[in-house]
């Protein structure tokens, strides 16, 4: 191995730099808030040592919020990663105007959530919206009735994420060689066998990729439930950036809020070293 | 191509230029008294005129800037600002339940000076007065009053409901003639207006806002309001969409026809009124039901303070700008061209008020019985535990009982421990 140049680190100082200001600095100022007693309309402001951390392990409405965040993730991931591949597949199979299908398939994608999220708050309206006027049954109030409500927030990020994972996992399946599936078909093998002994093996690196991207943003959701329901009815759908939201930005209590956001912040970076450590590295994501 | 490149110079030049007038404006003292409110929606030529009246009188010139009309996103915009000691307005909006807050944070000026808490209390009505003043003393002043109202259509139900029972009674009469009609709607929104909702059915069951220094939550009478809220949606007198409904859903669900009662602020009423409202003329307004007689409402509405951090020279006109913008002919003008409530009770008298919206002269009984929610620096704290309990209370999450003894212990902890 080559020595490397000092100047190489002159190259890298202007990133690093960057990154040191917009990424470290603010997570160190968040951690140090955290530690303190801070709420802006009291002034007040104090070291509190772990205080607040030992608050955090008491508090009910901080459980909640993280099974809350914890189910929505699982649910919405699970099902757009199903969905997504089916999509992959028929585009990858697609020979005309497929172009024109992967921008069609993008649309939901490419609206700024608060503003899809508006709409299906319209269309989920009981009195007026277009769902309850398709079902059999009328007048279900999905966003104000505990238990559909988190699940009307779960069909929203699916209607607006599965077009990503879709376009991941068709850039996957292009990566598959062709001759693959020649060869298997010339050992005859059927249609399910080719799958699942050649397209799913082979998109593990894409799916490891996909999966880690939408768990990371599932697990940080706050724009489209807050604009659906705002976290109610009852905090059924609070999650735990919607809770320090509000601490933060509502009580102005900057100190639990902080909290709040490390605490996050930390199940976040503990959930992705984890996946990459077993799963990813299995599937070559990290090596 | 010459052409692209010539007005892509000018327009440099021209960002250059604003970049050193808001520079130099920065450095220099400013003379305008700077004044930030929310939209107040319609013609905004009523509103400008009486700023120009004050120009013209006093010689100080104001600039009006607009805030965001959504509460929550108002109140973050003021924590962020006042906090940062922000000089570049005089003049403010603030909610009735943020002075307290506000004042003991030390961001809006002490106006006792100018407008005496005596002087509020005897010539504005009551709650708006209790509203303005904070540990003794004035930190705003009021600019316009809302408060609940029970709305009916007057074709279904001719005499207004005094008492829970009668409105009841009106609900299953009208329903004998068309079964499909909705009964009560209101606002069960996670949200601020629960918490109102909730504080006029407590206090339509003898409930009050306080027992002693601890709000008072666990109480019969607040078991029996929420509870009672919580009864409208089982018995089926209140359709179960008030769980997502705020004011404008209610609002449409209203009237769209197919309600016979509903709670809303006094706002609503021009939007019943409008040409092509399919309830026009059939909508009949009056105080809320108690448990016996008329339940007193939650006043809301807007106050104007004055920032601390405002430049010292600028003070004294800034407030004449808010002595001119809460006086009586402004609060005429506000009422009649904005439909806002006065906060003075002679404007209710006032006979061009009388003339040109008659509908607002007969709020002055609600208004003057209307009570203020708690008036404390806790407050968005304290918000925050209701908004959640009382959700979980109206949506059937957990009884009443329960959801009350938490919001009780969760409130007396926010009271306590940071006091």
């Amino acid at each position: 191995m080559k020595e490397r140049p000092a100047h190489g680190y002159l190259f890298v100082a202007p990133s690093a730099a960057v990154l040191f200001f917009v990424a470290l600095c603010p997570i160190a100022f968040a951690v140090w808030l955290s530690l303190r007693r801070f709420i802006l309309v009291f002034h007040d402001d104090a070291f509190v040592g772990l205080a607040n951390y030992r608050f955090l392990l008491r508090d009910a409405r901080f459980f909640s919020a993280l099974g809350n965040t914890v189910y929505f993730t699982v649910v919405s991931l699970a099902i757009e990663l199903v969905l997504g591949l089916a999509i992959a597949l028929l585009l990858d199979r697609a020979t005309r105007g497929r172009g024109l299908l992967r921008a069609a398939v993008l649309v939901p994608w490419a609206i700024p959530t608060v503003v899809s999220g508006r709409m299906w708050a319209w269309m989920l309206n009981p009195d007026y919206g277009l769902i309850p006027r398709l079902l059999p049954v009328h007048d279900v109030d999905f966003l104000g009735t505990p238990g559909y409500a988190m699940h009307a927030a779960i069909l929203v990020d699916i209607w607006k994420s599965t077009p990503f994972v879709a376009l991941l996992l068709l850039a996957g399946l292009a990566g598959i060689p062709d001759e693959l599936y020649r060869a298997a078909r010339v050992d005859g093998a059927s249609p399910r066998r080719t799958f699942f002994a050649i397209t799913l093996p082979l998109l593990g690196p894409s799916l490891a990729v996909t999966v880690l991207f939408r768990a990371l943003d599932a697990l940080r959701v706050f724009d489209a439930i807050f604009v659906l329901t705002g976290g109610g009815p009852a905090n059924t759908t609070e999650t735990l950036s919607i809770y320090a939201y509000k601490t933060m930005m509502r009580t102005g209590d900057f100190g639990y809020g902080s909290t709040l956001a490390v605490a996050t912040f930390a199940i976040v970076v503990l959930v992705s070293t984890v996946y990459l450590r077993t799963i990813g590295r299995s599937a070559g994501v990290a090596r | 191509m010459a052409g692209a490149r010539f007005s892509r110079r000018a327009l440099l030049a021209a960002t250059a230029a604003t970049a050193t007038t808001s520079c130099r404006r920065g450095a220099r003292a400013r003379d305008a008294v700077v004044f930030k409110h929310q939209p107040l929606w319609g013609d905004p030529a009523p509103f400008h005129a009486m700023v120009a009246d004050f120009e013209r009188a006093t010689g100080v010139r104001v600039i009006t800037e607009v805030l965001p009309n959504a509460s929550d996103a108002l109140h973050q915009y003021l924590l962020t600002t006042l906090e940062g000691n922000v000089a570049d307005f005089d003049v403010l909006v603030v909610d009735v339940v943020w002075v307290a807050e506000l004042a003991r944070a030390g961001w809006i000026a002490d106006l006792s000076h100018a407008f005496p808490p005596e002087t509020l209390r005897r010539e504005l009505v009551p709650a708006a007065a209790e509203s303005a003043v904070a540990f003794g003393r004035t930190y705003a002043a009021p600019w316009y009053v809302d408060v609940g109202l029970l709305y009916r259509r007057t074709d279904l139900v001719p005499e207004p409901p005094r008492t829970y029972a009668e409105l009841e009674s009106a609900i299953h009469a009208a329903r004998r003639v068309s079964p499909e009609l909705h009964g009560l709607v209101w606002q069960g929104r996670q949200y601020e207006g629960l918490v109102c909702n909730a504080y006029e059915a407590i206090w339509g069951h003898g409930g009050e806002s306080f027992a002693g220094d601890r709000l008072a939550l666990d109480t019969d009478a607040a078991r029996r309001g929420v509870g009672y809220l919580r009864g409208l949606i089982e018995q089926r007198l209140s359709p179960s969409t008030v769980l997502s409904a705020g004011e404008e859903e209610s609002r449409r669900a209203f009237q769209s026809g197919r309600t016979v009662f509903m709670r809303n602020w006094p706002y609503a009423w021009t939007e019943m009124e409008k040409p092509g409202s399919p309830v026009r003329g059939r909508v009949g307004i009056s105080a809320l039901p108690g448990e016996r007689g008329p339940a007193p409402s939650v006043l809301g509405g807007w106050q104007l303070a004055i920032n601390e951090h405002s430049p010292p020279a600028l003070r004294e006109r800034a407030v004449a700008l808010v002595a001119h913008l809460t006086s009586l002919e402004a609060n005429v003008t506000m009422a009649v061209h904005y439909a806002r409530n006065p906060t003075r009770a002679a404007a209710y008298e006032d006979a061009r008020l009388k003339a040109e919206s008659p509908y607002i002269a007969s709020l002055l009984p609600v208004v003057t019985a209307a009570r203020a929610r708690p008036q404390t620096p806790y407050y968005p704290m304290l918000s925050e535990v209701l908004q959640s309990e009382l959700s979980a209370a109206v949506s059937g999450v957990r009884s009443p009982a329960e959801a009350l003894s938490r919001a009780q212990r969760l409130a007396d902890h926010v009271m306590g421990a940071r006091g």
